[in-house]
């Protein structure tokens, strides 16, 4: 626990330091970037890491809505990342959003991101340490670790270090309100089933062309050929005009289908999670081509001068609190083992297999989300689709 | 006989003015009425509540992105008020090679798109933090010393266009009258340009400020971790749990503004009779 | 004192001091107007890199498949303009009446009811926006209307009011009809009312007047004021994001899309480029018309 002495330091070389801290910190992750990425970013060679109290503290942290801002829940997001965080260290956090994870990697490919913990997820770790923007976590540096499942740690090493601490996990799968709904079959082909038109919902990324291609037999649609994403571009040209809208945010999806304004989507957990919740007779559907199954982790920037403070938020954030938190709130699973979901409604459990992560993350019940290594690639065969 | 309409046609023009006054005050009507209603916004209305302008005080981070606006749109509305004020002078009282370029290139952030130019500005910004972290170490970063640089060079138009006019009527022999009663340069434009010139600054302050504080283009690629009043009002309407104290608080300001426009425009007759400026513009007696 | 040597002193100090005026101003503009719009020119030639997926290298591959290459972006162009027209003549066509009843009959308080008009204008464009969301959605005030008089169903709204073309349309041209009110009374107000008396003591009816002589003298603020709506609609990104919808999605959008989403900024610096250039080409056509100083006046 840091005495109101370290407190008092940490906060007065903040104010006065940044800068020449900033310098050298920039001036390290120059080199560190220099370095090849696999074998991991230390400081600038030859100087030693400063203990936490003397980092500068201020701890920023790159993330979605919803996961300590008090974008969603403003009571509960701080009593669960911020609290214990600012308990152990002293140090209050500040939240940079980003709407998803193209918007935040385009920032961090610029480099105007200096910031110390991003979150992004498992299909873009690769991404960030190809650019040299992050460093390996040193897990024995935090104690809930061992908490974690091993099912999902492994998403998060990369050439042997632990780049990424997956964290929270989920599915995408098609959603339907079986009030209105009666799907002829269990399949992706809800999305644009004619019967609904204009009361469909889809996601605004270039995921919707991985669903088609699931939906037209492509052996591997996280690496298709130019000639198969023109297909599947062609394909969701064809069926755009049975979409009320493409979503951006999830709770923008959900509170259309709650007014019921739509009646199907491309949906994540939290979208199901609150329609039980709401009584609604929501189905989170098991398509015959398979879910999706997601997972996001925390990183840490290069560049970043609070070692030790990232390391105590990543703890905060693998703690047995956060993932009760995560599971009543959104309904997302999270890689804290020891998490108790008996609290939950059985039905949206199994539903979203949140007792069993070995289940669900196995095809082919359901395919991971995956790294595309083409990607700006398949975001121009998007862009097709939106501009049609 | 009125040659310019017949009284039917009267009749219905003004049916017509008075229909088109509500189709621009009705929205923001409707705004007003759901900034009342305890539940989400839309019919049928649930009841009478204040509780979200309540919640609107309650908002650190919404008060503070309102802050940051007010400071960003004074800066550069007083950055640009001097530059427009050194740019009109060169532009009317000086004759120099170069003049119509000059003129174009000062009026030419007129007619660029904002977000082209906000594109514009932060490719600039990227490539000098890029420069400057390789060779010194340094990082400068996006924020709202960008968006000051911004709204400057968007509002400059404006100022030079507002002032112009009132400096190009302002006779000179007030001025050459100070000089030959001894004083200086400085001294001549202080006590006897500047307060002649009040009107023109007071309107120019005013276009910069609003368009400064409105502005959502260019600052939403600019502001970095610290989002002004615009960027924080998008954000927040794509998280839609905030909508019902958004509308609050949009009410609030609408009607907040509407009132400034007005307030303003009969401030401006007022400084405008004060300072005397047809006195100027006609000369000494 | 000798007025020669005065005046002397006065023209040497001018000079030095044109200098020391234009400094300021133009060192800003040449900084941080023109140096940002010619790097992105620059970059959509390919002499800029700073993802890893950049070219580095000069060509002008990117700028000739989108211009002649079949891009899908060159069809959202002219998609933009098509919807920028609609809304331009939309608000001119409103606007022009509110004009003519203020400039011609309303006499005495015509400067009160201008600004009533003008004044939403000047408070805050998104949230006039997001008024509209709120009357158009699926339970929202439209809707709601019909439903209650029983016209439509509640589980059959109108859904194209939202998240379509026609509500960026509708939007766009609720934002920019106070602001073209303005040049259009400006050109009629400045008509010579003696005119039109002298044609009607001629024996011209109304309506030959209005043809004849009203309109003919008003069309450059007419002009000045479809220009005013037209050029920066074409880039308009802001509404058509918020109410535009799947098939509301316009150029501007493509361009933010480019620049937030993906690394291809070089794409993305040839959309702006194109649009910047276009828009610099109608500023030079319709010059004439936007004599700005009269206007600003």
């Amino acid at each position: 626990m840091a005495s109101d002495f370290d407190r008092l330091i940490a906060k007065r070389l903040r104010r006065r330091d940044f800068m020449r801290y900033a310098g050298i910190a920039a001036g390290a992750g120059v080199l560190a970037s220099c370095k090849k990425a696999s074998t991991g970013a230390s400081p600038a060679s030859g100087s030693p890491r400063p203990p936490i109290a003397q980092e500068p503290g201020g701890l920023k942290v790159f993330d979605w809505a919803g996961y300590g801002g008090g974008e969603y829940y403003p009571k509960q997001e701080v009593q669960v990342f911020t609290d214990p965080y600012k308990a152990a260290t002293g140090d209050t956090p500040t939240f940079v959003l980003f709407d998803d994870d193209d918007k935040g990697y385009t920032k961090v490919a610029t480099g105007n991101a200096p910031y110390d913990v991003v979150h992004p997820c498992a299909y873009r770790f690769k991404d960030y340490v190809a650019l040299g923007a992050v460093q390996p976590w040193d897990t024995s540096l935090i104690k809930n670790f061992s908490q974690l499942s091993p099912l999902l740690e492994q998403f998060g090493q990369i050439d042997g270090q632990q780049y990424f601490i997956p964290e929270d996990w989920g599915y995408i799968a098609p959603m339907y309100n079986a009030d209105h709904v009666q799907p002829q079959e269990d399949s992706w082909s809800l999305l644009w089933d004619d019967r609904y038109a204009k009361r469909i919902a889809w996601i605004n990324t270039l995921e919707m062309l991985v669903i088609a291609g699931y939906y037209n037999g492509v052996a591997d649609p996280w690496t298709m050929t130019d000639d198969e994403l023109a297909a599947q571009r062609d394909f969701l040209i064809s069926k755009k005009d049975l979409v009320s809208f493409f979503w951006d945010f999830s709770y923008d999806f959900w509170l259309k289908f709650k007014r019921g304004d739509v009646w199907i989507g491309y949906a994540w957990p939290d979208a199901y999670g609150y329609a039980s919740a709401q009584g609604m007779n929501a189905v989170y559907m098991q398509p015959k081509e398979g879910r999706i199954h997601w997972s996001c982790g925390l990183g840490l920037f290069a560049d970043s001068q609070n070692y030790f403070h990232a390391h105590e938020y990543a703890n905060t954030w693998s703690s047995a609190k956060a993932a009760a938190f995560l599971e009543s709130y959104y309904y997302y699973g999270h890689a804290n083992t020891t998490v108790d979901t008996s609290k939950l409604p059985t039905g949206v459990v199994k539903a979203l297999n949140l007792d069993n992560l070995q289940a669900a993350l196995s095809p082919p019940l359901s395919h991971p989300e995956s790294w595309i290594s083409r990607r700006d690639v398949y975001q121009q065969y998007w862009q097709d689709v939106k501009t049609a | 006989m009125d040659a310019a309409a017949s009284t039917g046609a009267r009749r219905l023009l003004r049916i017509f003015y008075a229909l088109l006054l509500l189709f621009l005050y009705a929205p923001i009507l409707i705004l007003a009425v759901f900034s009342f209603n305890d539940g989400d916004p839309s019919f049928p209305l649930q009841g009478f509540t204040t509780q979200w302008y309540g919640k609107f005080f309650a908002s650190p981070l919404l008060l503070e992105a309102l802050r940051r606006s007010v400071i960003v749109a004074t800066a550069s509305s007083v950055i640009a008020l001097i530059l427009g004020v050194l740019a009109a002078f060169a532009l009317i009282r000086r004759r120099f090679v170069g003049k119509p370029a000059a003129s174009a290139l000062f009026f030419s952030p007129l007619v660029i798109p904002y977000l082209v130019f906000g594109i514009s500005l932060l490719l600039l910004f990227t490539l000098v933090d890029k420069i400057l972290k390789q060779t010194a170490g340094v990082y400068i970063g996006l924020g709202l010393h960008a968006v000051v640089i911004g709204h400057v060079v968007v509002t400059l138009p404006y100022v030079i266009l507002v002032i112009m006019p009132l400096l190009e009527r302002l006779n000179i022999s007030l001025e050459e009258a100070a000089h030959d009663l001894g004083a200086g340069t400085w001294q001549t434009f202080r006590r006897v340009t500047l307060p002649l010139l009040m009107p023109a600054l007071f309107s120019a302050f005013l276009i910069a400020f609003t368009l400064s504080f409105d502005e959502f283009a260019i600052a939403s690629f600019l502001v970095g971790t610290e989002p002004t009043w615009p960027v924080y009002l998008f954000a927040q309407l794509r998280v839609p749990s905030q909508l019902p104290q958004l509308i609050a608080v949009s009410s609030v300001i609408l009607f907040a503004s509407l009132f400034v426009v007005l307030l303003a425009e009969i401030i401006r007759r007022m400084v405008e009779r004060r300072y005397g400026a047809e006195y100027a513009t006609r000369g000494l007696a | 004192m000798d007025s020669a040597d005065d005046a002397r002193r006065w023209r040497r100090r001018d000079r030095a001091s044109t200098a020391g005026l234009l400094s300021g101003p133009l060192l800003w503009l040449l900084l941080f107007f023109l140096a940002p719009v010619i790097y992105v020119a620059v970059y959509s030639v390919g002499g800029i890199k700073i993802f890893p997926n950049d070219t580095g290298v000069l060509s002008l591959g990117d700028w000739k498949h989108f211009l002649v290459g079949g891009s899908v972006y060159m069809g959202l162009f002219w998609k933009s303009i098509r919807i920028a027209l609609t809304v331009s003549v939309i608000v001119v066509i409103l606007a022009y009446p509110v004009g003519y009843f203020l400039a011609l009959c309303a006499k005495k308080r015509k400067y009160v009811l201008l600004l009533l008009i003008i004044a939403p204008f000047l408070t805050s464009y998104l949230l006039r926006v997001l008024a509209w969301e709120v009357i158009l959605g699926d339970s929202g005030v439209v809707n709601a209307f019909l439903s209650a008089v029983h016209l439509r169903s509640p589980d059959h709204p109108v859904t194209w009011l939202l998240n379509s073309q026609f509500s960026v349309i509708l939007v766009l041209a609720y934002v920019w009809v106070p602001f073209v009110a303005l040049p259009i009374f400006v050109s009629l107000d400045n008509l010579d009312g003696s005119l039109l008396e002298a044609a009607s003591d001629l024996g011209a009816s109304r309506l030959r007047t209005f043809l004849r002589i009203t309109l003919p003298l008003s069309l450059p603020g007419v002009i000045a004021a479809f220009v005013f709506v037209f050029v920066p609609t074409i880039g308009e990104f802001v509404t058509p994001l918020l109410v535009g919808g799947p098939r509301g999605y316009m150029y501007g959008n493509a361009i933010a899309d480019q620049f937030t989403k993906s690394t291809d900024w070089q794409t993305g610096s040839v959309l702006a480029m194109f649009l910047l250039l276009v828009v610099a080409a109608l500023m030079v056509l319709f010059g004439r018309y936007v004599r700005v100083r009269s206007v600003a006046a």
